[in-house]
């Protein structure tokens, strides 16, 4: 149960409030406690047919061949969809609010990029004799280099995965090939700090699992429309996303969701509808096209998998005064939402901490493997890990209590995060303080007193002097450098540094009167 | 093509629409046939059943047990008599899955299931099947070397001795995921002791080949020796040989090498 704690936070929320704050019976759960919920599998629509597709067979090969000669006249089938049926057959997730270029097909026509990857689609009377017809498709592949590794991927003359990305890199602000982040000089604060942590952190994509499987059933309306019963956790999104591959206006789409048997993120990429509604409107006939339990498993987006290394300065005192990050996101062969990600990690760091000097170069990597999309925290909770990880590698080696670590040089209210945003409501402090009282841990007096209301600002909201350019290393001056494992050092084998990027090109004058705002996602703009 | 389903009430009948049609597979408790033909395994186009009560029969005597093919993990759960066989039942995966699935049908799940197979080729257990030409009973061992030959075939019953003791049978599923992950390795050891020393040892692997084998060099290492630490050590140490393990998901070929000795070596001194 959720607890405010009044004691410690007096002033937070009204209490005289109607709904915020007061228990609330949610409106679907009498429906999943009995059963009755309707997903979208309940419809059975008469004439109802249905649509499976054929996936690749490698990660990454040129498609030289595609028959479908045979597959055709298999008995049931009763129409295949090729790459080119697909008013639009290229597109990004998050073009709808113009962020990323277009780069993934509905239906692969040249090129497969990773395996599972769909090539073909058949709409016949069953699913077995959709089974069956995919069967009876030839596609001759010719193999191609893979890379499956991020770091592989950045190096020179790796396979290009994506060739709307040569460089298999995201392109922000149509010139970066990664996120970063500057604040005051970490280089000269790891020289200065009495404790060096190198670490490397690798995570695995994890995948959602969902109890109800992606699918959709598109149905033909009158006047021309289609009603959609999807399970689409973001039931405007993707019907925009639909009515831009279709190439139709949204308001041909009437879609019906909102009963989603498990999303966490896996249901935001709209792998289904577009084709569900393509073989509705091909053949006049409903259709349905859902995922088993195999392709959502195995070619399902994934959390994406990151490596981390970062590179903390501490005192013998318990302060940390730098944290140096490098991140590589894998986003598999397309973008989808890991672009995004990388954008929040940056805007993470270095976590619930105030560090004076902070660094992250943060890259959204395209390689063969599955692409990966969102999942709770994506972007943030990989990273939460390793950092989280690493406050106890450094409280043990400062031979700190971990709790009175955290909240020595956790952020208060007041504080200038490192993306120049005063930190508010931050409550870390208490929180570590309310965690130990219950697990009965004991804490010095002092770090029972500690508040996140007091002590931050001052001279903490203020933005440190960050060098414009990379500075060079200073030599170790009389700094114990710690190796806590067996891994070597992270900085000795630092992939070249791409060239510093060039300063944005000057913008030109404003035409309108319209203040300028800053986005992360954007960048600067006007409104 | 659609799937036809057939029920006959007698399980000679089942048979004989077993052998007499190659796309024909027999649904026990449907918890692979089903999922094989929910995830499109076009190879299936005639489900094959039977009502016959004989497939459900568990007889029991002082010496031995015979459990008929369609007997449930649930049903072996709730057999007090069957009390040896409880624990690999139980490690079958979750309620609903031990509720369908059935002794028969675990004979022919692939790895990195078919842990009670593991349990029974322990038990040295007999196979009772009946083909085209008739009823045959078959050693366990000879079974699961033509298994993929016998899907023509259709599993009556299995038989195998009652373990003299609570001791002399013992058995583990090392899983990633508890209580019902994939097995990383399965072990079952029968150890019959007569006047203190190992007569007749077996011990068997699940997860280790392509099918369910047996450690023969541990069985070696045991053989006429009592149970104690340097037996054990002797048989830890040759546990792996033979095996042909495969990397999965779950577990890589080497690290199901390198630690079936420490789980034999567990189950043999009765740590948990």
């Amino acid at each position: 149960m959720l607890e405010l704690r009044k004691d410690i936070f007096a002033d937070e929320r009204d209490d005289n409030l109607k709904e915020v704050g007061k228990g609330t019976q949610r409106q679907d759960m009498l429906g999943h406690v009995t059963g009755t919920s309707t997903y979208f599998d309940d419809h059975k629509l008469q004439g109802m047919l249905h649509l499976k597709v054929l996936r690749s067979a490698h990660a990454h090969a040129r498609l030289r061949r595609i028959d479908t000669t045979e597959a055709e006249r298999s008995p049931g089938v009763r129409r295949i969809i090729r790459g080119s049926d697909v008013p639009r057959n290229l597109n990004t997730l998050l073009s709808l609010i113009n962020f990323g270029k277009d780069d993934e097909p509905t239906l692969a026509v040249d090129k497969v990029r990773y395996k599972g990857e769909p090539i073909v689609a058949v709409v016949a009377d069953s699913p077995r004799e959709a089974y069956e017809a995919i069967a009876k498709l030839r596609v001759d592949y010719e193999p191609l280099p893979t890379v499956f590794d991020v770091e592989e991927a950045l190096k020179p003359g790796a396979p290009v995965v994506n060739e709307t990305y040569p460089k298999n890199t995201f392109t922000y602000h149509d010139i970066y090939d990664h996120q970063k982040l500057r604040f005051g000089d970490v280089d000269r604060a790891l020289a200065e700090a009495d404790h060096v942590l190198d670490q490397r952190y690798q995570m695995a994509p994890i995948e959602h699992a969902p109890t109800e499987t992606n699918g959709s059933i598109a149905a033909p309306d009158t006047n021309g429309r289609y009603v959609v019963y999807t399970s689409t956790q973001a039931l405007f999104f993707s019907l925009d996303t639909c009515a831009k591959i279709l190439d139709v206006p949204s308001n041909t789409f009437h879609f019906i969701g909102g009963t989603v048997g498990g999303g966490f993120g896996g249901k935001v990429d709209t792998l289904t509808e577009p084709l569900s509604i393509l073989g509705a409107m091909l053949t006049g006939r409903p259709v349905r096209y859902v995922f088993g339990r195999e392709e959502e498993m195995q070619y399902g987006p994934p959390r994406g998998a990151e490596r981390i290394y970062i590179q903390d300065g501490v005192m013998r005192d318990g302060r940390i005064v730098a944290r140096k990050v490098r991140a590589y996101f894998d986003s598999g062969a397309y973008t989808r939402l890991s672009s995004y990600a990388v954008v929040k990690c940056a805007a993470h760091l270095p976590g619930p901490y105030a560090i004076p000097n902070v660094y992250g170069d943060i890259y959204c990597v395209f390689t063969n493997r599955t692409p990966a999309t969102a999942m709770r925290g994506f972007g943030v909770t990989a990273m939460d890990f390793a950092i989280e990880c690493q406050m106890d590698k450094l409280a043990h080696i400062v031979g700190m209590d971990p709790m009175e670590f955290r909240i020595l040089n956790a952020y208060r209210d007041g504080d200038m995060k490192a993306h120049r945003r005063e930190a508010k409501n931050t409550a870390l402090i208490e929180c570590v303080q309310v965690a130990a009282e219950k697990a009965k841990w004991p804490l010095r007096e002092e770090f029972k007193r500690m508040s996140s209301l007091e002590g931050g600002g001052g001279i903490r909201a203020a933005i440190p002097l960050t060098p414009r350019e990379p500075s060079t290393p200073r030599a170790a001056a009389s700094q114990q450098r710690t190796s806590y494992d067996r891994a070597p050092a992270a900085s000795s084998h630092e992939p070249p540094a791409p060239p510093p990027a060039p300063p944005p090109p000057p913008r030109p004058p404003a035409p309108s009167h319209g203040a300028t705002r800053f986005s992360s996602v954007f960048g600067n703009r006007r409104r | 093509m659609t799937v036809t389903v057939k029920t006959f009430a007698t399980s000679g009948e089942a048979a004989a629409a077993l052998s007499s049609d190659r796309s024909a597979r027999y649904l026990g408790g449907g918890t692979l046939v089903m999922r094989a033909l929910n995830e499109g395994d076009i190879s299936v186009s005639t489900v094959v059943r039977a009502t016959d009560q004989a497939l459900a029969r568990i007889e029991v005597t002082n010496l031995r047990v015979t459990i008929g093919a369609g007997v449930t993990f649930a049903r072996i759960l709730a057999e007090r008599d069957l009390g040896f066989l409880h624990a690999p039942a139980r490690s079958i995966g979750g309620p609903a899955v031990r509720n369908m699935g059935t002794v028969g049908g675990n004979l022919f799940a692939p790895s990195p299931f078919g842990d009670f197979t593991v349990a029974l080729l322990a038990l040295d257990a007999t196979i009772a099947m009946q083909g085209g030409l008739g009823t045959r009973d078959l050693p366990i061992e000879e079974f699961l070397q033509s298994r993929d030959r016998q899907n023509g075939a259709l599993v009556l019953a299995i038989s195998c001795q009652r373990p003299a003791s609570a001791d002399a049978f013992r058995y583990r599923k090392v899983a990633r995921i508890k209580p019902k992950g994939g097995s990383v390795i399965t072990l079952a050891a029968h150890l019959p002791v007569s006047s203190g020393r190992i007569s007749g040892a077996r011990i068997a692997l699940g997860s280790m080949a392509a099918t369910q084998i047996r450690a023969r060099a541990a069985e070696r290492a045991l053989e006429g020796r009592s149970l104690d630490s340097s037996a054990i050590s002797a048989a830890a140490a040759a546990i792996a040989e033979g095996t042909s393990p495969t990397d999965s998901a779950l577990a890589s070929a080497w690290y199901r090498r390198e630690v079936a000795g420490v789980h034999l070596r567990r189950l043999l001194s009765g740590q948990e």
